[in-house]
């Protein structure tokens, strides 16, 4: 029971690190955007 | 149920790593820690999880990583002169069967080291490699710590969820890395961006620094408490107000006496009398011999050459009579001991025995070189504005103190080829490297730069 709970707890917190850093854009390169989800998409560019 | 967990989860890591390569290197390091196939019984045994991994984060990064920040530092020149070194002892090792064994698994420990820092070019991968080697390490920290506020633990006796006595499931190792990881949970804490400070965070990571200290106590790994007395003098030197740290470390530790267990009490108290403890006798014997041994081999005798000692010493049995382990010699007495085979127990006597004066050089030149680069920095970035770098005198210090920690801690275990220690040492140098490149950033003028016309 308690080794799950320590599996569950450990894992969980690698899983959510991992799928946190696979939006980030700064993962490879300092200057790239936090979050690349919530980059503006070109068709979502709207005309001046 | 625990086959299913770990295939669902190493399947989850490899396609996330599908889409972020960066995310194999950490798959890697996960394995290489937790040793998923030692928790399992029997779907990963078969599996060459390590090598999947590997091979991924190898052609991941010869794929897609950006390679214009490039850097091969001398300390990785120096991992890469120890493992030719090895692999030379290996070829003329006392023991050539048990030699070839060992060094199987210590050429992948190396090359992984030499290689790691390549692939940790930015601020966040850094942050993630900190993340994925605390989380990891956690997994079994969690575990033995709720088991030692429960039940007490015992030495020998804690279950460490894996019947190995490898890596991180070896209970003196766990204590000492237990401690060393400290100074990165608290690190973390303020600085993460993976998961950014707020409560859930402060109390997860005060959660996880008490389950660390108590696997000292739990495992009754006198190594451990070393370990920690080592730590408690560092963090003094970051203390803001020296004075309140000392009365609260000497209270807390004075009110955490009562609470700790009788065999934990009277396990410590054997490091008062060394010529009484087998344990400690023993391995003042295999030093001595180790010693002895590489004056007639100054180049060493390759891996596993402590299986050809053998000693005679006295010792003194314990003054202290305990009526629940009766002794078959009177309290006090003197007793002969004869032994052989018997192992280093201590990273420094391992590297002297087994590489001889030219691998114990190398060895301490990785890591002192280390701790000397990493108070440069600190120094360089620790008066610095947050947006400045002052990050790097964070992480150089936590990574500086778990360093010191791994020194202290390897004094009596046989950890110098621990893969863990090789992440610390790829870590700095990565930071290291991007520190420089930081102040190279930081410091380079625009070319056209405009022009301030006097009015």
């Amino acid at each position: 029971m308690i080794d799950f709970l320590s599996l569950f707890l450990s894992h969980g917190l690698l899983l959510l690190a991992a799928w946190r850093l696979l939006w980030r854009g700064d993962l490879d390169d300092d200057k790239g955007p936090l979050d690349t989800r919530k980059q503006p998409k070109k068709w979502d560019a709207t005309d001046a | 149920m625990r086959d299913l967990f770990f295939v669902a989860f190493l399947g989850a890591m490899l396609l996330l790593g599908m889409r972020r390569p960066f995310l194999m290197v950490l798959g890697y390091v996960y394995v290489d820690i937790v040793s998923p196939q030692h928790l399992s019984y029997y779907l990963l045994n078969s599996v060459p999880i390590s090598l999947i991994f590997f091979l991924g984060a190898v052609i991941g990064w010869l794929m897609f990583d950006r390679k214009q920040v490039l850097t091969f530092g001398p300390r990785q020149g120096a991992m890469l002169l120890l493992l030719i070194y090895c692999y030379f002892s290996t070829e003329n090792a006392d023991f050539p069967l048990e030699a070839t064994e060992k060094w199987n698994w210590v050429w992948k420990v190396l090359v992984f080291a030499i290689f790691l820092p390549l692939t940790i070019t930015t601020r966040l991968r850094i942050e993630a490699l900190v993340t994925t080697m605390i989380l990891s390490a956690s997994c079994i920290i969690i575990a033995a710590g709720i088991k030692t506020a429960a039940s007490g633990g015992g030495y020998g006796v804690l279950n460490l969820m894996s019947d190995s006595n490898t890596g991180l499931y070896e209970s003196s190792t766990l204590a000492c890395v237990a401690v060393s990881l400290i100074p990165f949970i608290l690190y973390l804490r303020r600085n993460s961006t993976i998961f950014p400070p707020d409560w859930r965070v402060s109390l997860f990571c005060g959660a996880l620094c008490f389950a660390c200290l108590l696997i000292p106590v739990g495992t009754e790994a006198r190594t451990g408490l070393i370990c920690i007395a080592a730590l408690g003098v560092m963090m003094l030197r970051a203390a803001k107000r020296p004075f309140l740290y000392i009365f609260a470390a000497a209270f807390l530790g004075l009110a955490s006496l009562p609470f700790l267990p009788e065999s934990f009490t009277k396990r410590m108290d054997t490091m008062n009398e060394v010529q009484a403890d087998e344990s400690a006798s023993t391995r003042l014997a295999v030093w001595r011999w180790t010693i002895d041994y590489v004056g007639i081999h100054p180049m060493g005798g390759g891996f596993d050459s402590y299986r050809g000692n053998s000693f005679r010493y006295e010792a003194k049995t314990s003054s202290k009579f305990d009526p629940n382990a009766p002794a078959a010699h009177e309290p006090g007495s003197t007793i002969v001991i004869v032994d052989q085979g018997r192992a280093f127990h201590s990273a420094y006597f391992e590297m002297l025995g087994e590489q001889g004066w030219p691998g114990l050089g190398i060895w301490l030149f990785i890591h002192v070189s280390g701790l000397l680069r990493m108070e440069i920095l600190l120094r360089r970035y620790r008066n610095r504005a947050p947006e400045d770098g002052h990050w790097i005198a964070g992480l150089a210090t936590a990574l500086q103190q778990a360093n010191i920690i791994y020194l202290i801690g390897a004094a009596f275990i046989g950890v110098a080829f621990l893969s863990f220690a090789y992440m610390l040492i790829a870590m700095q140098i990565a930071l290291d490297a991007y520190a420089r490149r930081f102040e190279r950033e930081r410091t380079r003028k625009p070319f056209f730069s405009a022009k301030v016309v006097p009015a």
